[in-house]
């Protein structure tokens, strides 16, 4: 565990000295955050609505999108691609340390820095748009919510990490991640709350676990969430299952590797 | 004068050639760009798509006048590729290491010779030809402008060009402070992201933000109004306006930036 703590510290350094990156990726996201908000805006000014929701749940829907996008949503794929196409992943093999477990803390520490300066542009936009955010009324839709958020970002580290390791079997991986990325993200709901699709995507989209990255949590949030409990508990079996499918993948992945360039 | 222009054309055209060929060696990754593009565009028609399922118009503009919309910001893409925007994002690379200095040796102008260095026909090829075809189906079925515009939407796609260029030039003159221009183009990047929206979605401060500090609303709604036959003579002037005072201001600041090149390693 004390390992972990050490791999744990020195990613924490290591987001500190790359700031200015992160500073600007959320940035960008604000900005792309704030158009939508203008959108939502026209739409509703020229008296039409989006499926049953509001213009505050439609607000509040992208601000809180904006805070999962940096706390929850995982981004390390690129890396662990990187490492296994280049083949620095050989020093892991003569590490005590699990490779799992290893980008688990190396995730966590970020997305928790992340997290951090993300909470300061919130809680601006917060303040600005105080009058049209929708708060749940109860607090226990708000700690469904915080649960939700932490089991979302434990599976979007694990679906990250299976697009990472598929390097092993894909040498050429970039363009196909960033496709792979981006259709995960999408059916998360990280673009359009999934309830707006047309039916039969909507069906689709529910029977699949990326919802639980992004759509899900906020739906607790605007106490749109019929049976929160119950999604919590499927996101539990997921995580599960995932886990010992990445850890039995790995174990595959490693039989092929060929170590190029060392 | 006129033999400068034509001594820039000829370059332009040799470079290009030359980059060309050697994009054709790899081809393999000339086949996945072009696919990767078009599934972004495509994510973009599935936004609107899904958006229009659920309302009439948005700001004004139905699904139709959107994907012209859409499809222009795509053809600036490519249009981008084909003049300046490579060069910026090598940029940082040859600041850092010293490089940069060939790019002051050669008789042309700094700036057009790290923009013919790197011109790419393919680069976004795939976001320039589903470009094509989401404003051509637009205009096909919506029908009401006639084909005479199509002249008046090149000359202010040149336009919209000239904008991107002197936001990518003001955005990229902090190089030389920075040594790194990789956060830089990110901020560019962002910046043709919000083009796609039209700008009548804007009002008040927004409005006034997203024309004079970031003038990425007019980019692609200004060419897709002529296309679609709603154009408005005020809009054309402002953008055109807007055009003459980006384009100006980032040559300023580039040519003022350049003298703080420190030339590294030599």
């Amino acid at each position: 565990m004390k390992k972990y703590w050490t791999v744990f510290r020195v990613n924490w350094q290591n987001a500190l000295q790359y700031r200015g990156p992160t500073f600007i990726s959320i940035l960008g996201n604000l900005l792309h955050i704030s158009v939508l908000l203008y959108l939502w805006n026209a739409i509703y000014r020229s008296e039409q609505s989006l499926g049953d929701y509001s213009l505050s749940d439609l607000m509040t829907y992208y601000i809180l999108q904006l805070m999962i996008n940096s706390m929850v949503l995982s981004y390390i794929s690129w890396d662990i691609g990187n490492e296994i196409r280049e083949g620095s992943f050989s020093n892991y093999l003569v590490k005590p340390l699990n490779y799992l477990h290893y980008w688990f803390t190396i995730n966590l520490s970020g997305k928790l820095f992340e997290g951090l300066m993300i909470l300061v542009v919130g809680a601006v936009l917060f303040f600005v748009l105080i009058a049209y955010i929708s708060f749940p009324s109860s607090a226990l839709s708000l700690g469904y919510f915080f649960l939700a958020m932490i089991l979302g970002g434990i599976l979007a580290f694990e679906f990250d990490f299976l697009i990472g390791i598929l390097a092993f079997w894909v040498v050429q991986i970039a363009s196909f991640k960033y496709m792979l990325q981006y259709s995960m993200f999408f059916m998360a709901g990280a673009l359009l709350p999934l309830d707006l699709f047309p039916k039969l995507f909507q069906d689709v989209a529910n029977a699949l676990p990326f919802r639980f990255l992004v759509f899900f949590p906020i739906q607790i949030f605007l106490e749109k969430e019929t049976a929160p409990l119950q999604g919590l508990l499927i996101a539990v079996v997921w995580i599960v299952v995932l886990y010992f499918l990445l850890r039995f993948m790995l174990r595959r992945g490693i039989t092929r590797y060929e170590a190029v360039g060392r | 004068m006129k033999k400068t222009l034509s001594r820039y054309f000829s370059l332009y055209i040799s470079f290009l050639k030359h980059n060309l060929k050697n994009e054709m060696m790899y081809r393999a990754n000339f086949a996945i760009n072009v696919g990767m593009d078009i599934f972004f565009m495509l994510v973009n028609v599935v936004f609107f798509s899904i958006l229009y399922g659920n309302v009439e118009t948005i700001g004004s503009w139905n699904f139709h006048q959107t994907l012209v919309l859409v499809g222009t910001v795509g053809i600036v893409r490519e249009l981008a590729y084909l003049t300046f925007r490579k060069g910026f994002l090598e940029l940082g690379e040859y600041v850092r290491t010293g490089n940069f200095d060939v790019m002051l040796h050669a008789p042309i102008s700094a700036a057009a010779h790290l923009a013919f260095r790197h011109v790419s026909l393919t680069e976004s090829l795939g976001e320039g030809l589903m470009g094509l075809v989401l404003v051509g189906y637009g205009f096909v079925q919506l029908g009401n402008a006639g084909l005479s515009s199509i002249g008046f939407y090149l000359l202010m796609l040149i336009n919209s060009l000239a904008i991107y260029y002197g936001f990518c030039l003001i955005i990229n003159s902090l190089v030389f402070w920075l040594i790194k221009s990789q956060e830089l183009n990110t901020v560019v990047y962002y910046f043709m992201n919000t083009a796609r929206y039209p700008r009548d979605i804007y009002h008040g401060l927004g409005k006034a933000i997203f024309t004079v500090i970031i003038p990425s609303s007019l980019i692609a709604t200004t060419p897709a109004t002529i296309l679609i036959g709603r154009a408005e003579p005020a809009l054309i002037v402002l953008t055109v306006s807007v055009a003459a005072v980006f384009l100006s201001l980032g040559l300023f600041f580039w040519n003022r930036s350049i003298n703080f090149y420190s030339s590294a390693s030599s």
